[in-house]
């Protein structure tokens, strides 16, 4: 704690300890590092046991005016605009137990700081599983998921995190609880404030624990890696698959760029322009075995050049493979910047030929991956951190004249810090007004979304 | 009242046939689907969001109540303007703006009715999955207010799933954008406040919808059973398995001799219950569906299980289940609809304990339910000129919605509070709940003119620090 620190701050750091134990309550240097936010070192971290206590130490932190940054394992605290201040985080990793698993309601109620991954291993003992699969999910918590609206390729055939989070229990930025929601597949009582927590940064309130829809492990699963000659091919397959009476439980496209690695390590290649699309489907055997035959022949009328068909544990490892692209390309050297766009679903292969010219014009290598079926394209941004401001506002124009947007997911923080992440739109009052109704002394994440707002 | 001078105004905005003040016209609107009736003031029919944002701000510098509504078929009492004002009828937006298959979207004005976009989507191999019962009927915004489900929410999910984004005039007439033609754009979720809302946070002008490809395949089926328990169990049994029909839907004997009077469905009238099961997906494994479904009702002791071999009598099935509210309205007008709503492995303890409070308050007692979803729907019959069954009747409803909560349900699953239920939603929340759902209700609108005086119990309302409202 420094010298600067208000005595009604320290009063907060004094109870802080009373409230979750002052084994749970770490200061200095060494224990605040790894919970540095957006160049910000935060004076203490707190990890409460129970709903209660993140009450209590919202309470106190509303009485003294101590910002807070909730969160779960930190995995997209580098998402955003920066925070304006950040005192003290909560951390949630100590309520990570499953509350209550009710298996014949397909329902289960977490602690928010249950990892996603760590559920899905309990699940599977009982043939179970949450089909939220975002980036991350090996560490990242459902608490953290929920508030960051945070999704994955699955989301085409089960949905959203809005579709899969039936309730959560919240701690309001004053520290009351508010239950949202329940356990049942429908629920229209009162306003459906359980929406309004999913996607609101922790900057409404901390989530506490949440009510999530389970579904049966499927019977088989499949994967299909078609190499196309080219994006447009592989478009024209896509939409001919997204008209059909077929539901693939994911439609993923990767360039040479970010994919060339993979496409070798699963035994096939990946040349300049080509690209790899995986359409993944599961379920009951028959229907599977229909989705492989129908998706092959498709691929063949699009002039595939070669397709891979892998099950279950092949398939998965391939999947992994995939999947640990967006590290591989964060962590390289010089590492990658995240941007994503999002374009109605037809607009996809628009808006990949737009990054391709581009990259082009300004001369840099753009990787991609594509949620084809959501219209979602992730770019990684591989060289030359002194274009960034350029390429993105390009890639900005770009999406918006195809009918959506593009945003920075992770940069360096002196650019996050004077670039604008995301335009102002004609409901930014009212969320002024929600905002600060539900948080008048602004103390929970400020500064975290668009428009120093959230 | 509201004065000559505003009639005039609003004359003036939504054109001299399109604004009604005579008596007749006012009866006409101080109902809905529930038994209460209050009196507006007047009704605006505007047929552009300009003429919305006009009327909004006259009834906003007035501080004059307004009720939006569609096609006034909810079944919660709320389109009943209870603080008098303005209903706001929105049947003559009712245009489809755009279909566009490849984006999985369409556009449309609030008055369309939702049949009438099935229609339009049918040909091109597309449908909006949420079916209320009302669809032939009920406009889109409606279903948006009262997030609407229906049969085949099972399978697909409920109104809220499918609504992207929508344009909104809110209570002063600003128009505002909330949500999004494409997926993802980090903001408060506002469409998601918003729908299910019932009337009170704003009234929405156009929508965005989330349409999808029809299913290649798809069977009906008719169960029959000698006892209802079965009946639920192998509802129960079905989902626990992991299978996911179209729709399953669960009426009771009275219900299917109510609808036999009325509806000619083809339902047996000496069965205890039967189940309608929608399955639907790939043409190749459709039959193994059946026969698992077949399988689990044997094992419950189905009498009889029908599969429609022909589209007439698919149709005549589905026209049965879609009657069934109309049917026992024929035959007994006043009656009180429960919508609780249980965990899916609740329905068979739940239906036994509505068998149970029909007995010990003498009372007739229909169901119909949304079997898979948990979602039941009794039917508690009355004859409206004995006070005294009409008091047991409420008290039977009451005791339903609170063996659902107990039960770890809810208090409706898809028809709304509106003014039925405001008494029940202490029962599910408690103040703090409230209070930070209230304090959603002033951010979009603080002097409280959409839809004032329902949700909420007056009480809780009183409770919170003082607002300045247009329906004191």
């Amino acid at each position: 704690m420094d010298n600067t620190t208000s005595p009604e701050k320290r009063a907060f750091y004094q109870k802080l300890g009373e409230i979750a134990g002052t084994e749970n309550v770490l200061a200095g240097e060494k224990a605040t590092a790894p919970y540095i936010v957006d160049g910000i070192t935060p004076q203490a971290i707190t990890c409460p046991a129970s709903t209660e206590q993140v009450a209590d130490i919202i309470k106190a932190a509303n009485k003294s005016r101590t910002t807070l940054v909730p969160w779960g394992s930190g995995s997209r605290q580098q998402i955003g605009p920066c925070l304006e201040a950040a005192d003290t985080v909560l951390c949630l990793k100590n309520m990570n137990q499953v509350v209550e698993l009710d298996a014949s309601n397909y329902t289960v109620q977490v602690q928010a700081g249950m990892v996603n991954a760590e559920l899905q291993k309990q699940l599977a003992e009982k043939s179970l599983f949450f089909p939220l699969d975002p980036l991350y999910l090996e560490t990242s918590t459902i608490g953290g998921e929920i508030a960051a609206n945070a999704n994955g390729p699955r989301r085409i055939m089960y949905g959203t995190v809005r579709d899969l989070v039936l309730g959560v229990t919240v701690v309001t930025p004053t520290g009351d609880i508010v239950h949202t929601g329940g356990k049942t597949m429908k629920n229209v009582a009162g306003i459906d404030l359980c929406r309004m927590y999913i996607g609101s940064w922790g900057t409404l309130g901390v989530i506490a624990e949440a009510v999530l829809r389970l579904f049966p492990l499927p019977e088989v699963s499949t994967g299909l890696y078609i190499t196309f000659p080219s994006a447009d091919d592989a478009f024209r397959m896509v939409g001919q698959l997204l008209n059909s009476p077929l539901t693939p439980s994911a439609i993923e496209l990767v360039d040479s760029v970010a994919g060339h690695k993979m496409a070798k390590a699963i035994g096939s290649g990946l040349n300049d322009s080509e690209v790899l699309l995986i359409i993944n489907s599961e379920g009951v055997k028959d229907d599977v075995a229909r989705h492989r035959k129908d998706i092959a022949s498709l691929a063949q009328a699009n002039r595939a050049k070669g397709t891979i068909a892998l099950e279950d544990e092949k398939a998965s490892r391939a999947w992994k493979l995939y999947r640990d692209i967006h590290q591989t390309m964060l962590a390289g050297s010089p590492p990658a910047f995240q941007g994503k766009a999002s374009v109605p679903v037809s607009k996809l292969g628009d808006m990949l030929q737009q990054v391709k010219k581009i990259s082009a014009t300004q001369g840099v290598e753009i990787g991609m991956t594509a949620q084809c079926g959501s219209g979602i394209l992730y770019t990684y941004l591989v060289d030359d951190t002194d274009k960034l401001g350029r390429i993105t506002s390009e890639l900005k124009q770009a999406a918006a004249s195809l009918g959506g947007f593009f945003l920075i997911e992770s940069a360096p923080l002196a650019f996050r810090k004077e670039t604008d992440i995301l335009p102002l739109r004609d409901d930014y009052q009212l969320m002024r007004r929600l905002k600060t109704e539900f948080d008048p002394k602004n103390i929970l994440n400020p500064g975290r979304l668009a428009g120093g707002l959230y | 009242m509201i004065a000559r001078s505003i009639i005039k105004e609003l004359t003036k905005i939504a054109g001299k046939d399109h604004v009604l003040s005579d008596l007749k016209d006012l009866i006409v609107y101080s109902y809905d689907a529930t038994m209460r009736q209050e009196l507006p003031d007047a009704i605006v029919l505007p047929q552009s969001t300009a003429e919305v944002s006009a009327i909004m701000k006259v009834a906003h510098r007035e501080k004059i109540p307004v009720v939006p509504r569609g096609a006034g078929t909810n079944l919660s009492g709320g389109t009943i303007p209870v603080k008098r004002g303005i209903i706001l009828e929105i049947s003559r937006m009712n245009r489809i703006l755009e279909i566009n298959t490849a984006d999985r979207r369409a556009v449309v004005e609030p008055g369309v009715v939702n049949l009438d976009l099935q229609n339009a989507l049918a040909p091109l191999g597309y449908f909006y999955p949420p079916d209320p019962a009302s669809q032939k009927t009920s406009t889109m915004g409606g279903n948006i207010g009262e997030n609407a489900g229906g049969p085949l929410c099972l399978r697909y999910g409920v109104t809220s799933k499918y609504v992207f984004g929508m344009e909104v005039v809110l209570a002063d007439g600003e128009v505002i954008n909330i949500g999004d033609y494409v997926e993802d754009f980090p903001a408060y979720d506002l469409r998601g406040l918003f729908i299910g809302s019932e009337g009170m946070l704003g009234v929405a002008t156009k929508l965005i919808l989330h349409i999808i490809p029809k299913p290649e395949a798809s069977q009906t089926m008719l169960a029959i059973f000698d006892h209802l328990e079965d009946c639920g169990q192998a509802v129960s049994d079905i989902i626990g398995a992991g299978i996911v029909p179209g729709a399953m839907e669960l009426l009771d004997q009275n219900m299917c001799w109510a609808i036999e009077q009325g509806v000619k469905a083809g339902y047996p009238t000496d069965a205890a219950g039967i189940l309608l099961i929608e399955v639907a997906g790939l043409a190749d494994t459709l039959e193994k569906q059946v026969q698992e479904i077949s399988q689990f009702c044997q094992k419950n002791k189905v009498r009889e299980v029908r599969i429609a071999q022909t589209t007439a009598e698919r149709d005549a099935i589905w026209a049965g289940r879609r009657g069934a509210f109309g049917s026992v309205a024929r035959i007994c007008p006043p009656y009180i609809i429960c919508d609780g709503t249980v965990p899916r492995d609740k329905l068979p303890a739940a239906l036994h304990k509505v068998g149970e409070l029909s007995k010990q308050y003498k009372v007739l007692i229909v169901n119909v339910a949304h079997a898979g979803d948990g979602n039941l729907h009794p039917l508690i019959l009355f004859d409206v000129n004995n006070p005294e069954e009409e008091e047991a009747a409420r008290k039977a409803g009451a005791d339903i919605l609170d063996a659902c909560i107990a039960m770890g349900g809810t208090i409706t699953g898809e028809h709304g509070i509106g003014l039925e239920k405001m008494e029940a939603m202490r029962h599910m929340f408690d103040q703090a709940d409230m209070a930070a759902m209230l304090k959603v209700k002033y951010v979009f609108d603080p002097d409280d003119i959409f839809n004032p005086g329902k949700m909420f119990p007056p009480e809780v309302k009183a409770a919170l620090p003082e607002k300045e409202g247009a329906a004191q």
